[in-house]
């Protein structure tokens, strides 16, 4: 009984074992050839199918504001491309995840995008604390991230073939340092900058620039973002009779910094933050105290670069009739970003070629765009080759651009006290 | 010489902004052992409210602290129903669902009031100028330490003067004792909310006029009343002020005197010190509460 058993198990191994010996001489060639053809054509997408790409932003935290300033920039872009008729006929789909202004949250996010969405590219990203573990992780995967706004010169120099970025810091350091050094001319120069990466490094740079020049910086200070009292800072500035106040923290460092100014009444001829100044929030929070103060800014509704004045107020149309505000600066960051990616991605669709990392990236390098924040280039690294914000100020409740002369909209006030109405 | 004394008087105002953050949490902890990880989302709620009132109906800046000190405590006693009825462990219940409570209300206020950071602008006339001694304090200095001295007297006053104080200050001190001393627990809790609600929306606006609010913001605040709290030592007014004070006073030299950066350093160290030193609170005596 025990061996019939066993005989007809051994008979129905045998039949297994022959057919798999039939496989292997013409069956085993054919399943070979399908897989190839099925994987082939797996790689890129079927006719008409979307196109999935990921964007993570801090849209809760405290970073929320521009986080969602980058997302509504890119939904927009995403949005624009789709009423056209998608990419090359297929669809755009975006999947947004919040990364809650916190670093590991970004991490797991971006795992989920890759891994489990298999979004074929990444957009966003505020700060470089956040940006940085995206961009590690997107090159482990093979997937294109271009990043809207980030800074740290090290991210694009350790040769991450998937990371590009529409914004640098020489973009922000050169003309801010030529504004100085040309217009202001200052003899002592106070620098505060925030425990972050980015503004670390700009405030070094600038230092290093300005006393290269022989400028003084007596006041050179680092501080936590959300600092509540900048007064003690005010009066060692005050003390040390520095002309300008230069600051590398974010908006809401910004808004108390300003209004504590104006309440101490500092003695300084100009106050300058690349940061959250060139903001008509800004100008909202802190109305008449705002007036006279400088920021930085590569596009606003009212600043854009010359010869894309009908894309920019066609675009401005649309993201108020979309999102019922006014776009700014970071916003244009997360809209540019995407043009950027999409229009790589169409390049390699128009190519016919497999939609992977390295072929979206090597078109990426290869852009050219002109978009209303400027000239669209990458170099190898990744970094944007015409990156250059213009110097600001409030005027009359308005951001008149002051620097660099070709672009001004309006004469400098110079000093502060005998300018604004302060 | 001006520096100094504008620092100290700096380093008195930042504390006296601490001690308003922290004076509702303290008596709320104090008397029903309840770890409100809310209390900044509510201060940010009464900032809130305050912003409103002075940004869409235009009612000047000081009138915005009786509204707020009047509807707050409606927040805090709704609080109170809620943490009522939760089952033992209350202490471990009470922090889960406050922490709930919390991002419930951050994303409400993200909701209503967007990512955008919003404050309340006072006039930028100095209230004290005197310009041969280099020293001024502003219209939020003065504001912050009067309103941080006159709130801590009053709560010092009601804590020791009255009767329904003293029994709050028993039910601080042993909630048994107090029961079977035939002060009713329950009703004490229910005050303590009410006056600690009151607190809070003292605390709101100064938040708006001298921070900013974000949705976000509450988080700050919890951290400040917690530190403060454990440096005072739970219940106790006086020391919350002199704790507050001592912070403020050393975060501003710590800048003056070796930057910025030591701020956080320096603060954490004192905390440290007087958790080994006086792990009751910083004027603890053996017994008693001052």
């Amino acid at each position: 009984m025990t061996g019939e058993v066993c005989g007809a198990q051994g008979d129905n191994g045998l039949h297994k074992r022959a057919l798999l010996r039939g496989w292997s001489q013409a069956g085993w060639r054919r399943y070979i050839w399908v897989l190839l053809v099925c994987s082939f054509l797996g790689s890129g997408p079927a006719w008409g199918a979307a196109i999935r790409l990921g964007a993570i932003n801090p849209l809760t935290g405290n970073l929320a504001l521009h986080g969602i300033e980058i997302h509504q920039g890119i939904v927009a872009a995403v949005e624009e491309a789709n009423a056209r008729g998608g990419l090359q006929g297929h669809p755009v789909e975006l999947l947004s995840r919040d990364d809650q202004s916190r670093p590991d949250v970004a991490l797991n996010q971006t795992q989920d995008l890759l891994y489990r969405e298999k979004v074929v590219g990444l957009l966003g990203g505020y700060v470089d604390s956040l940006v940085g573990p995206i961009s590690t992780m997107a090159a482990r995967h093979g997937t294109p991230y271009v990043a809207a706004a980030s800074l740290q010169q090290s991210l694009t120099e350790q040769g991450n073939p998937f990371f590009f970025r529409v914004s640098c810091m020489s973009g922000v350091v050169k003309p801010l340092g030529r504004f100085i050094l040309e217009r202001l001319k200052p003899a002592k120069v106070a620098i505060l900058y925030t425990a972050t990466p980015g503004s670390t490094e700009f405030a070094t740079r600038l230092k290093e620039m300005l006393a290269e020049q022989g400028i003084a910086i007596p006041l050179f200070e680092k501080f936590r973002p959300g600092t509540p009292d900048f007064s003690v800072l005010l009066l060692k500035a005050r003390e040390q009779g520095d002309d300008l106040l230069i600051s590398g923290g974010f908006f809401p460092d910004n808004l108390l910094l300003a209004r504590q100014l104006r309440e101490q009444r500092t003695p300084l001829k100009a106050f300058i933050a690349p940061w959250g100044v060139a903001y008509e929030k800004f100008i909202r929070e802190l109305r008449q105290g705002s007036e006279g103060l400088m920021g930085l800014c590569a596009w606003n509704p009212g600043i854009t670069y010359p010869g894309t004045e009908t894309a920019s107020q066609a675009f401005v149309k649309r993201f108020q009739e979309r999102f019922g505000q006014a776009p700014n600066t970071t916003t244009m960051h997360g809209y540019t970003a995407a043009r950027a990616l999409l229009a790589a991605i169409e390049q390699v669709l128009g190519k016919k070629e497999p939609l992977s990392g390295p072929a979206i990236s090597r078109e990426l390098r290869s852009l050219d765009l002109l978009l209303p924040m400027g000239r669209l280039r990458f170099d190898e690294k990744g970094d944007p080759l015409d990156y250059r914000q213009v110097i600001v100020q409030i005027q009359q409740g308005k951001l008149q651009v002051v620097y660099p002369p070709e672009r001004a909209t309006g004469e400098l006030w110079y000093p502060l006290n005998a300018a604004s109405p302060q | 010489m001006g520096i100094w004394q504008q620092a100290i008087i700096s380093g008195f105002s930042l504390g006296s902004f601490y001690v308003l953050l922290a004076m509702g949490f303290s008596l709320i902890f104090g008397v029903t052992h309840a770890f409100n990880l809310a209390h900044g989302e509510l201060i940010v709620l009464a900032g809130y409210l305050a912003y409103a009132l002075w940004h869409f109906w235009h009612i000047p800046f000081y009138w915005t602290l009786p509204v707020c000190i009047l509807l707050l405590p409606v927040a805090t006693l709704g609080l109170h129903w809620l943490l009522r009825r939760l089952p033992a462990p209350f202490e471990l219940n009470s922090l889960v669902v406050t922490f709930g409570l919390a991002i419930m209300l951050q994303n409400l206020f993200l909701a209503f009031f967007s990512a955008d950071f919003r404050l309340i602008m006072l006039p930028a006339a100095p209230v004290l100028d005197f310009p041969d001694l280099s020293i001024m304090v502003t219209a939020n200095q003065a504001l912050l330490v009067s309103l941080s001295l006159a709130a801590t007297g009053l709560v010092h006053l009601f804590l020791h003067r009255t009767f329904l104080g003293k029994a709050l200050r028993a039910t601080i001190q042993n909630r048994e004792g107090a029961a079977l001393a035939g002060i009713r627990v329950g009703q004490m809790q229910l005050i303590a909310f009410g006056v600690g609600g009151t607190l809070i929306g003292l605390a709101g606006p100064l938040f708006a006029s001298n921070m900013y609010l974000y949705p976000a913001g509450g988080m700050e605040a919890t951290l400040i009343a917690i530190i403060i709290t454990i440096t005072a030592g739970v219940g106790r007014t006086r020391s919350l002020l002199l704790g507050g004070w001592l912070l403020g006073l050393a975060e501003s030299l710590a800048v003056l005197l070796i930057g910025t950066s030591w701020r956080e350093l320096i603060s954490a160290g004192i905390l440290l010190a007087i958790l080994l030193w006086r792990p009751e609170g910083i004027s603890s005596r053996k017994t008693g509460i001052t």
